[in-house]
């Protein structure tokens, strides 16, 4: 690589950590500060579980989608949600709706 | 007395590295991937494990990759990268109340990518406070590492694992949207909630269709909390 293009790799680098260090300090002074953890905004209370719900919806997507990935995915979720009903756990329900989703695509080989 | 014995830091560490496994689903195929793209663009296979060291953002590192092999300006691939990772300046400050002061926190917020974020977010409240740093940590470095180690593989060999195990870097991925799903399926117990989160994950899911990938995220929640300000239940409703 050249030294403007290891000069691009630094200021992204640079940049992206500054996005995620300046505003955590940030808050955590905020926080710390006399006015107490009541002075958090409400709408970054309501914005971070909505971040992760758009990360599942962007993760949704099949690597290489076609119907029997859909299928795949639809049904793996499935599984995923209904062994998290029963057990409110985060590894297991992973691990099973990974196993179903592989079975489905295996079988559509098959 | 055996309290702290309960809450040291290694267990911590021990902890939030084991509860962090699922997100390498899909950190392994996508690192593979981006490690194979940057040796076709022309990048060493150092070069490529130190843009993921350093920059640690997936979709930015291939649009990194991508502008420089196609010969964009320097300037707009900064631009552009940076544009992208606009979303994580929402991360933080979610967390900063569940993690403790450290002068170490400007090197961990290093690792604090989508995924970690959602972990993180979901699990912190549900640790004790002594056990949420080493937490924190150990649960990103070994995202990041395995970030780096993924690169590292998919530039020397990454051409010939997708061609023996194909099947592997289409199932693999899924381990994602099950671990999110897992995250996100508390919050349906709440009319407002659940239609605010409904409406996030198919507007996410629709602009990645339409080829919109790279602002689905924030345009996604940003939809979200419109619904979640707009639509308001009369009866049985419960607000944040």
């Amino acid at each position: 690589m050249s030294t403007e293009l290891w000069i691009a790799v630094i200021a992204c680098a640079i940049g992206t950590l500054l996005m995620r260090v300046i505003p955590f300090l940030w808050m955590q002074r905020r926080l710390n500060s006399d006015t107490g953890i009541n002075n958090m905004p409400q709408w970054l209370g309501i914005l971070g579980p909505l971040m992760i719900a758009a990360v599942l919806g962007v993760s949704i997507m099949p690597v290489n989608p076609s119907a029997i990935a859909w299928i795949a995915t639809a049904i793996g979720l499935s599984v995923t949600l209904a062994v998290w009903t029963r057990l409110r756990s985060l590894g297991w329900p992973v691990a099973a709706g990974v196993a179903v989703f592989g079975l489905v695509q295996m079988a559509a080989y098959i | 007395m055996s309290q702290p014995a309960r809450h040291t830091p290694i267990r911590s560490t021990v902890k939030g590295v084991r509860e962090a496994i699922p997100l390498l689903g899909g950190y392994i195929p996508v690192s593979l991937s981006f490690g194979l793209v940057a040796t076709q663009a022309g990048f060493s296979t150092w070069e490529a494990a130190a843009i993921s060291a350093l920059i640690y953002a997936g979709a930015s590192q291939f649009l990194f990759v991508g502008m420089v092999a196609a010969g964009s300006p320097l300037w707009l691939v900064v631009a552009m990268t940076l544009l992208i990772n606009v979303r994580h300046v929402v991360y933080g400050p979610n967390l900063a109340s569940w993690l403790p002061p450290s002068r170490h926190w400007p090197w961990l917020m290093h690792g604090l990518t989508d995924q970690v974020f959602a972990l993180a977010l979901t699990r912190l409240p549900q640790l004790s406070a002594p056990e949420r740093f080493s937490w924190f940590m150990g649960a990103s470095l070994l995202a990041w590492g395995v970030w780096i180690v993924g690169t590292v593989v998919g530039a020397t060999a990454g051409e010939t694992l997708t061609a023996r195990w194909p099947l592997l870097g289409e199932v693999m991925p899924f381990a994602l949207p099950a671990l999110f799903l897992t995250m996100v399926a508390p919050r349906f117990t709440d009319k407002r909630w659940a239609l605010a989160m409904g409406c996030t994950i198919l507007s996410a899911l629709l602009f990645t269709l339409y080829g919109w990938s790279n602002v689905a995220i924030p345009l996604a929640a940003a939809c979200g909390a419109l619904c979640f300000y707009i639509v308001k239940f009369q009866t049985g409703a419960r607000t944040l």
